[in-house]
């Protein structure tokens, strides 16, 4: 059992509350966090929500301090909390109403990221008094703008993205305001899809709503505010007791962004680290300027990564709240291509924020191996497919993220197939799905066995799936980060491999690859084949042992060629017998 | 004479019910993990049983969800689609421990190379687009058996809308290797999503051997005591039991057979007290699990998962299974406090050994028993009859620690955990009624396992249940609730359609197909016609959403003019369960029957109008700690010498050998003529 003791004056006494309730309230508030999640998940209209589960949920204090987030998102952690802030900034404590909800999903200020994530935001009141808010943030398939599913890699200002929600009512003291329903119906592509999720993101509002209350009603609302309190604390607390345990110092780390989609680039980022006691600084001073192309990256993404992996750095189980993020300072100066200024596109602005949390890994790393491994494909290689369903003729929107390798750690080989560290819970559509819903047929769904990530330990392999167009004609758009700069490896570990897309024309011209296109044309038969890279690896691959070289040869991890040339040890072709060392192995 | 036979981890318990005596006895030995049926037999032979008399036994056990957690099963191989061997291990590619940036993937079941590829391919329609590679799947098989494979699984894609390549693809493998067990996906389960219908049919498999193997040992044993073969049945995860024959082709409908049992003999219960609406809770030594009742019907899931946790992803089992919600807090959970300071129950769990510091056998770390012991609640001296003399000094030596560091006396320390454990089953309870639009007002509780009954009265309490009931025997109740089963089989296939344009032949089509389908397994597992009974559901969503709701359909023809009804049932039921209707077009998504063969139910004798006065069952009184209600001098009786009818009025505790019943001071007990503890809220 621990033996550390409690601060006395906060969490002992008689006349505060005892540890129980403490301890019961926390439980209660997560429990509020997880219901609005599977509500969320269970009413809504679009594969993005219900199967990729690319939204987060949570509760705040009256003033807007995060007090429990459920995510299926990693990288929404800066979303809800500033969304609230904003509301409050915007139309002040006094004016708000039961039954108001808001929407906003501007991306350069309140909890903003790109139009089509849409953050839905709702006072909570007890006996008329505000108590806390309610929050959620969804990516709608749909928010209109130049293309269908509304995100692509060819915008050059915020206007062409979509229709923007600065911060207005949604419902006005339980009625939806309708002069805004007309006008969202008539601006995006899939009415009844946006329409019905902001239904699962209202209907998730009104679970944590009547929730909250219920506690209220059993604890008193002055308990629960003052456990509310307590818990913050609490994460403050086990967090900056965490940080205490990394060595002092500054860690630094660089690295570079392929382009903007439409041309520019590369782009040089950087993160110092400083490590100061129970804080940690995170300076991206130094790190290139907004860009023309649409992966710029404002401040809420910023923060949102750079939270993610103080989570990470401390301890992944301490339930994230405002108190966890009190050690935490964020600097950078405006206008760069972490904090650009409207109207910069943004619409694959996570390519951008998956750097921010990729390079405080990078510099942390060496400090502590067993728990960041090498670097990971990174990108979430975001897909659109559209087009129009053969057997019913209506529009349909293949929107997902990729699932690739991951990087080798110390003591364990990476992941072969997982989604990217801004994906969470996140998961990938399914075959059979995929092919009912859209014009699709998928030719193979695989482990991608290429050259890279060799280390002592292995890094993960990333996969590869074959979209074939069955109607007459469809749209490709796509976005893979690290096409031309790798995931990065570790002690010695080889860098990954790239992510890219290949298109396969049916008329037999020959194929075209590429990292970012953007409504790409193709016809019937043509596929799209999407490679998502190896993780980088870890430790000298000559030093791998011998059998895991062997069992990984006889599973098809790593091919006879590549046994040899990177881990030096040469197999008979069948029976995999060794039958030689190279010179490099034997010294 | 019939019989139910629950092996658990640490004990194999009989219950059995004498038809012509009205007589149930239960009994208990030690489980004998070498070989299985050796406890089993041994339970019949210290019952001292009258076996050839046996006119239906019904088996449950932990053994298929032990070789699957232990990975004790056999050497697996997988047969698929060309292009798809990774299915299996990239599964849906989630991070659930979303911060940790060293999170490990559950390992598949079947390692690379023994997942082999054939040509073939089926589309979303059913219709094949490429015929199926007989040389590819010879060839596979011819591998698989020289890399030494114990057991074969065949998953193609969509081969729940024609399942005629997996079939002609297991008469191949049957040709080549007559004797491997093998699974072929669609007979498993006709829903969609490759990923969990590979896991399924892989996890089938691989349990197949050690099933087969334990079940016919059971089965050789039981036949040499003299048992009909044709009496033997298994408790399978969806509530209902099924033939031997049939647990061992599809032990994987096996994995929850024990838990399942509490919630069915729950069901059972609430119907003979004439309460359809029961919420089960069964309290044991590491978890709490509870179950929600509604019309007498068990709640049914199809996204059933093991090993699934907040921080990691499990492996999908689509094969319906009564809907239980597990947490971590038993009687053995331990009390610690985090680094930051905070208490915490659970969900590590002292165990049996060492069990709980007041056992004395060496535990040191405070437990909910330790805390219900310093409470006044457990009788020391009376734990399991007194065969464990409980060690109070121990107990009290475990929770200074806790008590020291929130500066509290021992008692209140205790008082604390107690709370917190209750906390957390109260959540559990939550889980399974308000989240999913239930009033728990509306329903009665069912409490058992060693812990239910200390337990049942804080909670209901707390969520202002009028009425909890506590079974006889509420330890060994598992086993009792086997003795209530019917024989069920669940058959599920996936067609979606929007109701708006659906053809309703088409619907009495596809029931009527199901129907048939029952008619002949059922049939074939002795069921006459007329003990039959067929009830149709339908998952339904809004046309746009993924996530379904099952609807109850009317049995006898659907016409047009049905439709209203059933689209008016499941707009009614989505807004109960997620608060709001769409006007958006609804669709059918699965088809699913439900055949139960009903088995003659055993018929409660009452007891004997047991006369007497409350004070002959009175054996003294103590110290209580009724939490908020504060300490009170609580009357103790010994539960068999309560007379039927007498009010009990609390504060008191009624002791029986392997549990401890609670009535606060605002609640009264009385027991009914079956031997049940109706525990209520006064005014």
């Amino acid at each position: 059992m621990a033996k550390a003791r409690p601060r006395k004056a906060r969490m002992v006494g008689k006349s505060e509350f005892d540890p129980f309730t403490l301890e019961i309230i926390r439980e209660g508030l997560v429990a509020i966090g997880d219901e609005m999640f599977v509500t969320m998940q269970r009413t809504s209209m679009s594969t993005i929500i219900y199967e990729v589960l690319d939204y987060a949920v949570g509760l705040t204090d009256a003033q807007g301090r995060l007090i429990t987030q459920g995510n299926g998102v990693t990288l929404f952690l800066g979303t809800l909390d500033f969304g609230v802030r904003s509301v409050l900034d915007k139309h002040g404590a006094a004016n708000l109403k039961p039954g108001d909800i808001y929407i906003t999903n501007d991306p350069y200020s309140g909890g903003g990221t790109h139009l089509s994530d849409v953050s839905i935001l709702a006072p909570i009141f007890y006996n008329g008094r505000l108590v806390a808010f309610a929050a959620n943030k969804g990516h709608w398939t749909e928010v209109g703008g130049m293309a269908a599913g509304s995100w692509t890699t060819n915008s050059t200002e915020v206007f062409q993205e979509g229709l923007q929600f600065p911060c207005i009512k949604l419902f006005d003291q339980g009625e939806p305001v309708q002069s805004l329903l007309d006008i969202i119906r008539a601006n995006v592509r899939t009415p009844d899809m946006s329409i019905g999720d902001m239904y699962a993101q209202v209907a998730s509002m009104r679970i944590a709503e009547r929730r909250f209350r219920e506690m209220c009603d059993k604890y008193g609302v002055d308990l629960v505010l003052r456990g509310i309190e307590a818990l913050l604390d609490h994460g403050e607390e086990l967090t900056r007791q965490e940080l205490k345990k990394l060595p002092d110092g500054e860690y630094e780390a660089v690295d570079t962004i392929d382009d903007d989609g439409i041309g520019n680039g590369p782009f040089e980022v950087r993160v110092k680290v400083t490590i100061d006691g129970d804080r940690i600084v995170c300076d991206f001073t130094g790190s290139h300027a907004q860009v023309p192309g649409p992966v710029n990256c404002a401040r809420t993404g910023l923060y949102s990564a750079a939270r993610a992996v103080l989570m990470a750095l401390t301890d992944p189980s301490i339930p994230a709240s405002d108190g966890c993020f009190r050690a935490l300072e964020v600097i950078c100066p405006e206008g760069t291509i972490f904090t650009c200024r409207r109207p910069a596109p943004v619409s694959t602005y996570w390519e951008t924020m998956l750097y921010a949390a990729d390079l405080i890994c990078k510099a942390m790393a060496p400090v502590l191996p067993g728990r960041l491994p090498a670097g990971h494909f990174l990108s979430v290689c975001g897909t659109i497919v559209a087009g129009l369903h053969p057997d019913t003729g209506q529009l349909f929107l293949l929107v997902e993220p990729q699932a690739g390798g991951w990087g080798a750690g110390a003591d364990k080989d990476g992941e072969n197939g997982l989604v990217c560290v801004g994906d969470g819970e996140t998961y990938v559509i399914p075959v059979e799905v995929c092919e009912t819903r859209y014009g699709v047929l998928v030719d193979q769904f695989a482990l991608d066995i290429t050259e890279g990530g060799s280390g002592k330990s292995r890094g993960g392999r990333g996969l590869v799936r074959d979209y074939r167009i069955t109607g007459d004609e469809a749209w490709f758009t796509g976005t893979f980060g690290r096409f031309k700069y790798l995931p990065w490896g570790m002690q010695g570990g080889a860098q990954g491999s790239r992510n890219y897309t290949q298109i396969l024309f049916a008329d037999g011209r020959p194929p075209e690859i590429f990292g970012k296109a953007a409504q790409f044309h193709l016809e019937k038969g043509d596929v799209a084949r999407l490679i998502t890279g190896t993780g980088g690896g870890y430790g000298n691959a000559l030093e791998r042992a011998v059998e895991k070289v062997q069992s990984d040869v006889k599973n098809g991890y790593i091919t006879l060629q590549e046994a040899e040339k990177s881990y030096g040890v040469v197999l008979h072709a069948t029976t995999l017998e060794v039958e030689e060392l190279t010179d490099g192995r034997k010294t | 004479m019939r019989v139910a036979s629950d092996i658990g981890g640490t004990f194999t318990d009989l219950a059995y019910l004498d038809e012509a005596t009205g007589r149930v006895g239960m009994t208990k030995v030690s489980t004998t993990p070498a070989d299985f049926a050796e406890a089993v037999v041994g339970t019949l032979r210290k019952a001292e049983v009258d076996v050839p008399r046996t006119s239906f036994f019904v088996h449950g056990s932990t053994v298929i969800i032990n070789a699957l957690t232990e990975r004790k099963g056999a050497v697996t191989a997988l047969i698929t689609t060309q292009g798809f061997r990774d299915v299996l291990e990239i599964g849906r590619a989630n991070r659930p421990d979303i911060y940790n940036m060293s999170y490990t993937k559950p390992k598949p079941f079947v390692p690379r190379y023994l997942r082999r590829e054939v040509h073939e391919r089926v589309n979303y329609k059913g219709e094949e687009l490429t015929p199926l590679n007989e040389a590819d799947v010879r060839q596979a098989v011819e591998r698989i058996l020289a890399e030494g494979a114990q057991a074969i699984a065949v998953c193609f894609l969509h081969s729940y809308a024609n399942p005629s390549h997996e079939i002609e693809c297991g008469e191949i493998v049957n040709q080549v290797a007559p004797d491997i067990p093998l699974t072929l996906s669609h007979q498993i389960t006709q829903e969609w999503r490759e990923y969990e219908r590979t896991s399924t049919a892989v996890l089938n498999s691989y349990v197949h051997p050690i099933a087969r193997e334990y079940l016919d040992q059971l089965e050789r044993d039981l036949v040499a005591m003299g048992m009909d073969r044709r009496v033997l049945h298994v408790m399978q995860s969806n509530g209902g039991s099924a033939t031997f024959e049939s647990g061992k082709r599809f032990p994987i409908n096996l994995v929850e057979s024990g838990p399942v049992a509490g919630v069915i003999g729950a069901a059972h219960i609430g119907d003979l007290i004439g309460e359809a609406n029961v919420i089960s809770l069964d309290i044991g030594g590491t978890t709490a699990k509870t179950s929600l009742v509604e019309k007498g019907t068990p709640k049914i899931t199809t996204e059933y998962k093991i090993e699934q946790r907040r921080d990691t992803a499990g492996y999908p089992i689509l094969a319906p299974t009564v809907d239980i919600v597990e947490i971590g807090a038993g009687g053995g959970s331990i009390a610690w406090i985090d680094r930051a300071g905070a208490l915490r129950v659970g969900p590590v769990s002292a165990g049996a050994a060492p069990g709980p510091a007041c056992y004395g056998w060496g535990g040191d770390q405070p437990t909910v028993t330790d805390a219900n012991v310093l409470a006044g609640r457990i009788n020391p001296a009376y734990f399991l009859g007194g065969e464990i003399p409980l060690n109070v000094q121990r107990a009290e030596a475990a929770m200074r620690p806790i008590a020291d560091a929130f500066h509290l006396s021992i008692e209140d320390a205790a008082m604390g955990v107690i709370r917190i454990a209750d906390a957390n089953m109260i959540n559990a309870l939550k889980l399974v009624s308000v989240r999913r639009g239930y009033d728990p007002r509306d329903f009665v509780l069912i409490a058992f396992g060693g812990g239910g009954a200390m337990h049942a009265g804080a909670l209901m309490r707390e969520l202002r249940i009028k009425k909890t009931l506590i079974p006889t025997e509420p330890a060994v109740f598992s086993a009792w609730g086997m003795l209530m089963t019917d024989l069920r089989r669940d058959y599920i296939r996936t067609l979606i359609t929007r109701t708006d344009n659906v053809n309703p032949a088409r619907l009495n089509t596809i029931y009527a197909e199901l129907e048939a389908q029952a008619l002949r397994d059922l049939t074939a597992e002795g069921v006459p016609e007329g003990d039959m009974d067929f009830r149709r559901f339908a998952d339904m969503r809004y046309a746009g959403q993924e996530h379904t709701v099952k609807v109850r359909l009317p049995a006898g023809a659907i016409d047009d003019r049905a439709m209203p009804d059933i689209n008016e049932r499941f707009h009614a039921l989505h807004e109960q369960t997620y608060t709001f209707r769409l006007e958006t077009p609804v669709e059918l998504v699965n088809y699913h029957l439900t055949a139960v063969g009903r088995v003659k139910k055993p018929e409660f004798r009452k007891l004997d109008g047991r006369g007497g006065v409350l004070a002959d069952s009175r054996k003294g009184a103590r110290r209580v700690n009724f939490d908020e209600l504060g300490f009170a001098e609580a009357a103790i009786y010994e539960r068999e010498r309560l007379p039927v009818g007498a009010v009990v009025k609390g504060p008191a505790v009624v002791e029986e050998p392997a549990s401890t019943t609670v009535v606060f001071p605002d609640q009264k007990l009385t027991r009914d003529e079956f031997g049940f503890l109706h525990i209520e809220m006064v005014g």
